[in-house]
């Protein structure tokens, strides 16, 4: 039940009736009182249930965020009168619902279309909340209310700002093909094809027989390696839990996550997906060829960073029971903060680096470095001194993993993806891969 | 980019009801509306059986200190019929010849009531009345002033204050030519009985010797017992008298307005109706913790400024300039600061002593280093540092 603005209009009116002739017919008063309560408690009663309406979903089921879904919503009459009144289709205030209410109109019987709009402002899945109609008497003063729960899920994905640079890196990527072997001859790099020699080529990658057999010279080409394995770790711990800019650590590594997987995988290799904290929260594998692409954002969407301590010990065993036996690139997305490493990854980092590649990814902080260079008074100077700490932290670290063989990416968010796919790609001009 | 191919399943689950309907609300409220009413009828039957005792000095009900309902309840289980009048017209009607008319509180009583209480009282009791009811009720006495002393002696031959001895009657004082008097203290006496007309007035100064809280106490009970004897009691102690003839601002509102109020206070209740109910059920939404990456070093800083940790600060930025600069030299991480020191003064052709006060602070312990003796020096460690760093860049 509820009041409608009407109703408040009609005993402000009645008021000024009996203001104005009050003082002639003593009985106004009670007679526009309960003209009033009659009018009012007649408009709930004769008012329509909106109990019995029945509503419908469908529409985006995911949305990147950023990007606008529409869901739509059928209110279905099966009452022979029409139901007037209010309606909100009700979402959590991070999913940007519009319009928040709305009048509507449903004769009897019958059925209306409505579309909510969503813009959600936060990675995730956004579950609608309910349905509330408020249904109008004929007199307009009262109304009788209604929440009905119209399940539904829109996924907010992870944007992938990071995609402008793929077509960048794709033609990076296509450079190696070829001319492979003239920069570099890797271990294991898989033969493609024979050519002419051209001046510049390594006279090392001459093949000899068939020089013999034709009149020119005749050198091998290489091409990098396909069907490799990457594993792209996702540290969701406490510390990918901090903001960097106004966005979460974890939100920058998996745009940088995105581009490699989908430079990977254009490249032929495979790609799975291991979110970890102190368990696993994400889990992708890669069967066969073909991109894995749209299951890694899928399971990328409800992440969060948990407040727990990440467990190394736990990480590197389910890296190492992984059900791939064979050697592959172990792309851990973190933050390079000396006291958790030092005690947590650096012990264990043997065992990791014996049979894979290791690759640490972290995001710089671009306001430890606008501090770095604070300078004037003796505040930014303490700044400074505290930012320069955390800096010669870092870079010992990252001096420490590259002792045991470990690539280091460190960037600033905004270059964090390029950088790591350009580290990739680097890896896969050497033929480390 | 266009959605991936493996959305979610949409929810099939179809819409219903999740607000409850009236017969659940009713089924939901009927419980504790039954326990308020339940305990609204018990307020109800407990209070029909109480009354609430009257209040106030001198009342006959009151138990409190200064009601006067121990004396009343011994004088009426000695036999004194006691008729507690509230009125003016109560108390003539109570009054007779046998009759002793205790009169508390007399200056409530208004002028027309006291000459016709003058007239028709018999013998009669005043405790501490006002100047007129002293004038109409006890002619020929006076008040000649007042006494700080509580307690008196009675010195006189009046039997109820012998009887009575020393009682705390000391209050307002009087004189009495033709009458006695008793209880005598500087310029009067607390007590004083007049006879005119056939019939007494004894006046007492003070109110105390009634008391609940002091009837105990001294002859006070005896005394108030002996002056009412064994004839039956009036207790006059007037209600206060209504004014009349005197409108209100309330009165004073035009009738129509007054009677708009009613129907206004409908709007405004409808009003806040019509603004409080709410379109649906909050939503609730787990919000993520938002912590800036840069809080720790912002939290070190802190700390170094309000200890004013000048020598860690300048250890930290010397470390800073000196990865910074060593790679540039050629010299690895692990390179002696004498071997920094000599490269860099090599490189930028400063003088080696200067730069190993500046790269790596006084070279023997304890000797005092000029960049942290306070803070304009660490703002100078810094701007030499970025100085140096420029010159070998």
């Amino acid at each position: 039940m509820a009041i409608t603005g009407r109703a408040v209009l009609a005993a402000f009116a009645a008021a000024l009736v009996v203001l104005v002739a009050g003082s002639v017919f003593t009985w106004l008063v009670t007679a526009v009182l309960v003209l009033l309560a009659a009018a009012v408690l007649a408009d709930v009663l004769l008012a329509p249930s909106p109990r019995a309406l029945r509503f419908e979903r469908s529409g985006d089921t995911s949305v990147r965020l950023g990007e606008r879904a529409e869901v739509a919503l059928v209110v279905a009459n099966p009452a022979r009168r029409a139901v007037r009144g209010l309606l909100r289709d009700a979402w959590a205030p991070s999913a940007c619902a519009e319009p928040r209410r709305r009048r509507i109109r449903v004769p009897g019987g019958g059925r209306v279309r409505l579309t909510t709009a969503l813009t959600p402002t936060r990675r995730g899945d956004q579950a609608a909340a309910g349905v509330t109609v408020r249904s109008v008497g004929p007199l307009g003063l009262a109304a009788r209310q209604a929440t009905h729960s119209v399940p539904w899920t829109v996924r907010a994905l992870p944007p992938f700002h990071s995609r402008r640079h793929l077509p960048g890196k794709l033609s990076r990527l296509r450079e190696l093909d070829g001319r492979q072997a003239a920069l570099v001859r890797g271990q294991g790099s898989e033969f493609d094809s024979l050519r002419e020699y051209v001046p510049g080529d390594d006279v090392r990658s001459i093949d000899w027989r068939a020089t013999a057999r034709r009149d020119a010279v005749v050198v091998r080409t290489w091409r990098p390696e396909r069907d490799r394995r990457i594993l792209i770790v996702l540290d969701t711990g406490r510390t990918s839990a901090g903001r960097v800019g106004d966005v979460p650590r974890l939100d920058h590594a998996m745009d940088a996550a995105l581009l490699l997987a989908a430079l990977a995988g254009r490249a032929g290799d495979r790609v799975d997906l291991l979110a970890y904290d102190r368990r696993v929260r994400a889990q992708v594998r890669s069967h066969g060829r073909g991109s894995r692409i749209p299951q890694i954002v899928q399971a990328m969407a409800p992440l969060e960073a948990e407040l727990v301590e990440s467990d190394p010990a736990g990480l590197v065993a389910t890296v190492l029971s992984g059900h791939s036996r064979t050697r592959q690139l172990v792309v851990l997305l973190t933050d390079l903060n000396a006291a958790s490493l030092e005690e947590g990854l650096l012990p264990r980092l043997p065992a990791l680096t014996s049979r894979h590649l290791l690759m640490v990814a972290a995001v710089g902080d671009p306001r430890v470095t606008e501090m770095a260079a604070a300078r004037g008074s003796a505040r930014s100077v303490y700044d400074a001194a505290a930012a320069e700490r955390t800096l010669g932290e870092r870079s010992r670290i990252t001096a420490e993993l590259r002792r045991h063989g470990v690539e280091v990416v460190d960037a600033d968010p905004e270059h964090i993806a390029p950088a790591l796919a350009d580290a990739y790609i680097a890896l896969k001009a050497q033929g480390r891969l | 980019m266009s959605a991936p191919a493996t959305a979610p399943a949409p929810p099939s689950a179809p819409s219903a009801p999740s607000s409850p309907g009236a017969g659940e609300l009713w089924r939901r409220a009927r419980g504790p509306a039954a326990f308020i009413a339940g305990l609204l009828v018990l307020a109800v039957l407990v209070s029909l059986g109480a009354r609430q005792p009257r209040e106030g000095p001198l009342e006959p009900e009151n138990p409190g200190p200064q009601g006067t309902r121990a004396l009343v309840e011994i004088l009426r289980e000695r036999g004194n019929e006691v008729a507690v009048a509230r009125t003016t017209a109560d108390a003539l009607e109570a009054a007779g010849p046998g009759t002793v008319t205790v009169v508390v509180g007399s200056h409530r009583l208004p002028p027309a009531h006291v000459d016709r209480l003058a007239g028709g009282l018999g013998d009669r009791i005043l405790v501490r009345p006002t100047t007129p009811v002293l004038r109409a009720l006890a002619p020929g006495v006076r008040m000649t002033g007042r006494t700080e002393e509580e307690t008196l002696d009675p010195r006189c031959r009046l039997d109820a204050a012998q009887a009575a001895g020393a009682a705390d009657t000391g209050g307002e004082v009087y004189t009495a030519p033709r009458g006695r008097a008793c209880y005598p203290a500087a310029g009067g006496h607390a007590l004083v009985r007049a006879s005119a007309g056939g019939h007494t007035a004894t006046v007492l100064g003070s109110p105390a010797p009634l008391t609940n809280d002091r009837l105990d106490e001294e002859g006070n009970a005896a005394l108030a017992l002996s002056l009412i004897g064994e004839r039956d009691v009036v207790w006059l102690r007037p209600d206060p008298v209504p004014e009349a003839g005197r409108t209100g601002l309330w009165e004073l509102v035009p009738r129509s307005l007054r009677m708009s109020l009613v129907p206004l206070g409908a709007a405004l209740v409808l009003l806040a109706l019509w603004q409080g109910r709410r379109l649906g059920p909050l939503v609730t939404e787990r919000l993520p913790v938002v912590v800036r990456a840069s809080e720790t070093t912002e939290g070190r800083a802190g700390l170094y400024a309000s200890r004013r940790a000048r020598d860690r600060a300048a250890a930290a930025l010397r470390s800073g300039t000196l990865r910074r600069i060593r790679p540039g030299l050629g010299l690895g991480p692990d390179a002696a600061p004498a071997a920094v020191v000599a490269a860099a003064a090599a490189r930028s052709g400063e003088a080696p002593a200067r730069l190993g006060a500046l790269l790596h602070g006084p070279g023997e312990p304890g000797a005092a280093d000029p960049y942290t003796a306070d803070d304009h020096g660490l703002v100078r460690l810094a701007e030499e540092l970025d100085g140096l760093e420029e010159r070998l860049r």
